[in-house]
């Protein structure tokens, strides 16, 4: 059943928000919706969006958004979006995770979504801790960060998933920083129009927990656009997820096109050329 | 008139050649057979055999004599010698060592001759097997050299029956087919990996799509995206594949997205024995997945009845937006079984649900409980009326169920001796009991259980659970349903089916007590 919408904001609906105040999921959920509304205004209906979602303080992401979607169990918002892509190759899916999600509990679904270049978009909030459990370490945080389940603090140096997406093929990668709400929506926007698997990482602080690694914008700066691979590996290695004074790139790193999940398909190359779902055809 | 032939040798010396080629020379001939597969996880070397057993009527199991050996090595005599007595017919690789590759169609012609098939017959089948391809001129004459070698000793006339030769994962892929499947998603894992084969070797043709996913949990989870977004999915595992999957079983109870899971049983716990056979997942398929929500678990007795229940499964699963599981095993999954029995004509299965993508819906499914438009909620009396929601749905699906044979009885319909098993044991059970007072009840469906089972129970003096497992788990079900414990149990757990003649003398006995 449709859910109400707020009045004059067909993409949001009614539910109220319960992001702690001035938490910058505020922000991407801005950032996403306006990405969508710029897509709705070219020309894409709002049924034709579906979105998925893992499970911790960025699923709530969900219940605000009015287009279709799944809300997943924790770390599995890709496998369920390349579902929805092969249930009908019509839709525009857009995964939505955390770090803890993907990194973590849904690993194996990152690097697999990376090497079959399904057409959808992953977008990662990435605050560098789990934060719906109350702040332990994710694999993005920085060394030697303290918590309650790790009182002796985190031993592990933090993965780099923009170096990880591109080592593994995929075949758009880029960074955002929540706070830029129009780069972020541009990114988005882009990375939804791309044909194949884009992932966009928004880097975002936690209000609440892992405070220390907070703050890092006057770090950041924008990469004009799409560099070669070896550029691309470079730039992402400028930037280790630890507390330093490095540079942090920001924008499309990397941007490339290879047959996605749906143009190996014969069968899902009919749907796509006809425009129907499974349910439409006619055997 | 009966006979079993072990056809014994390494894998990859083209066991399942010399048993294809003499099985459908027989069901030319119109007789029944029953190919029984034992195979170790080896790809090459090891001990691998066939156990062929034809008959001039319908049999659905193997026996532990045997009639004629053919020993592609010298080590398949030396395993089988407890079953082989001074009539057993040995039929030796070793004057074909010289023909290489075609020694296993010599060893075919051979067996024919002994069996009395005409040398035409054969030639004709092994053309058509072989047709185009390069060697067919030096394998009819493999053949010929073969069938020259021995004696007749027997004289297989052509009989008037036309059986077909299927096993449960070629079923598992019609019924699939018959249902109009859209999306069939797994992970290889024996003994389920014949049905992804069977599948994605079909799905141009019939325009469906068989995906190979990077894990089990994934394949549940986009399982459950396609299945939302309107494709009629299945899934097919084992059980160290389903364990992975439950996580999917669970959400699918709350987010009640249609869902088809094929489980096909081996020897547990863990990797166990991979290639062989155990009822051992009933429990797990029944109850699998954290919270409570309801489900419908299917078990085939042989790939007739898997084709049939493929398709309720579809059916029911998408009419009542429910889970529904099949349950089969490796003995199913990859025994050949001939029958002339045709399976029941499909039910349509559509897809009447919303689905995202249509014009101006939105719609929502979702892991967390939610209100009316798929939003997250904690409401406790939203809690409570979804909670009895999902009671209500089973009591649909249970009324829904009868409409399908949820139980069989077969052999002698007064008798009150009751045997009482689910599953592949079936075959064995039907062949040992033809002369014997017993009626034997097989349940079908696992969940809901019929309420029928407690009514032939109390008809009966003497009852008997059998079943290819340790404990004894539809005896556990049947306990909880009706109340009555089954105390005579035949159990089976070394990994290999029943075979029909001990299952037969087991049950002599039980009736002399």
């Amino acid at each position: 059943m449709n859910p109400p919408s707020l009045p004059g904001d067909p993409l949001r609906t009614t539910k109220k928000i319960t992001w702690c105040p001035s938490c910058p999921d505020n922000m991407i959920l801005e950032s996403s919706q306006k990405a969508i509304e710029s897509l709705i205004k070219q020309g894409h209906k709002r049924e034709s969006f579906a979105m998925t979602c893992g499970v911790g303080c960025h699923g709530k992401i969900f219940d605000y958004l009015n287009i279709s979607g799944l809300y997943g169990l924790h770390g599995r918002a890709i496998p369920l979006a390349i579902g929805i892509k092969l249930g009908n190759p019509n839709l525009n899916v857009i995964a939505f995770a955390g770090d803890g999600d993907t990194y973590s509990e849904g690993m194996a679904h990152f690097i697999h979504a990376c090497r079959f270049n399904p057409d959808i978009t992953l977008i990662v909030f990435d605050n560098q801790s789990f934060s719906l459990t109350t702040g332990q370490a994710t694999p993005t945080s920085q060394l030697g960060f303290k918590t309650k389940s790790e009182p002796l603090g985190e031993f592990n140096q933090p993965l780099n998933p923009i170096h990880l997406a591109l080592s593994a093929n995929a075949t758009f990668v880029a960074r955002c920083n929540a706070r830029d709400l129009d780069h972020t929506q541009q990114t988005i926007e882009a990375a939804i129009k791309h044909k194949g698997f884009s992932f966009v990482e928004v880097i975002q602080d936690c209000m609440v927990f892992n405070l220390e690694t907070n703050g890092k914008d006057d770090r950041m700066y924008k990469i004009p656009k799409p560099q070669k691979l070896s550029r691309a590996l470079k730039l992402a290695r400028q930037f280790d997820y630890n507390q330093s004074e490095t540079k942090i790139p920001l924008g499309i790193f990397y941007q490339t096109h290879r047959n996605t999940l749906y143009e190996e398909w014969p069968q899902l190359q009919n749907l796509k050329k006809k425009r129907i779902s499974w349910k439409q055809l006619k055997r | 008139m009966r006979l079993n032939i072990l056809i014994g040798g390494k894998a990859g010396q083209g066991i399942n050649k010399v048993s294809a080629i003499i099985a459908q020379t027989l069901l030319s001939q119109g007789y029944f057979i029953f190919n029984y597969r034992d195979y170790p996880s080896i790809i090459r070397g090891g001990h691998n055999f066939n156990v062929l057993s034809i008959s001039d009527k319908q049999i659905s199991s193997h026996e532990s004599k045997i009639d004629i050996i053919i020993a592609l090595d010298e080590n398949t005599k030396q395993v089988h010698k407890n079953n082989i007595n001074k009539n057993t017919i040995i039929i030796d690789y070793k004057p074909f060592l010289n023909l290489g590759l075609n020694a296993n169609i010599a060893l075919a012609g051979a067996l024919a001759k002994v069996l009395g098939i005409e040398k035409q017959i054969l030639l004709t089948q092994i053309n058509s097997n072989l047709k185009g391809k390069p060697y067919l001129k030096s394998s009819l004459e493999a053949a010929t050299a073969g069938y020259n070698s021995q004696k007749q000793t027997n004289q297989l006339k052509k009989l008037n029956n036309k059986p077909t030769l299927l096993s449960g994962s070629k079923a598992i892929s019609l019924g699939a087919i018959n249902s109009n499947i859209d999306l069939y998603i797994a992970y290889p894992m024996t003994p389920a990996t014949n049905a992804l084969h069977e599948l994605a070797k079909k799905q141009l043709e019939h325009n469906f799509m068989a995906f190979q996913a990077e894990s089990e949990i994934s394949v549940v989870n986009m399982a459950l995206g396609s299945s939302f977004a309107g494709a009629k999915t299945m899934i097919g595992t084992s059980g160290g594949g389903f364990d992975l999957m439950t996580e999917g079983l669970s959400m699918q109870g709350i987010s009640e997205i249609p869902l088809v899971v094929y489980l096909a049983s081996r020897v547990g716990p863990g990797t166990g024995i991979p290639t062989y056979n155990m009822q051992g997942d009933l429990d797990i398929a029944l109850r699998a997945g954290h919270g409570e929500f309801p489900r419908i678990v299917i078990a085939p007795g042989d790939p007739t009845e898997t084709i049939e229940i493929t398709n309720q499964a579809f059916y029911l699963s998408e009419k009542h937006k429910a889970l529904t599981i099949i349950l089969s095993d490796k003995h199913i999954a990859e025994s050949e079984f001939s029958s002339t029995i045709k399976p029941q004509k499909p039910i349509k299965v559509k897809v009447n649900r919303e689905v995202p993508g249509e014009k101006n819906t939105i719609i929502k499914a979702t892991s967390y409980e939610h209100n009316q438009y798929g939003i997250t909620t904690e409401d406790p009396t939203i809690a409570i009326t979804n909670a009895n929601k999902r009671l209500e749905k089973y009591k649909k699906i249970q009324q829904a169920c009868t409409q399908f044979p949820m139980i069989k009885t077969h052999g002698k319909k007064n008798s009150k001796n009751l045997i009482i098993a689910w599953g592949s044991p079936k075959g064995a059970i039907v062949d040992a009991i033809k002369d014997l007072d017993y009626k034997f009840l097989q349940v079908i469906y696992m969940k809901p259980l019929s309420n029928q089972i407690k009514k032939e129970m109390q008809k009966a003096n003497k009852i008997i659970l059998i079943e290819s497992n340790l404990t004894g788990q539809l005896g556990r079900i049947i306990r909880e349903k009706t109340g009555i414990s089954i105390k005579n149990r035949i159990l089976k757990y070394d990994g290999r089916p029943f075979r029909s003649d001990e299952l037969k003398k087991q049950l002599e006995r039980e009736l002399r007590k």
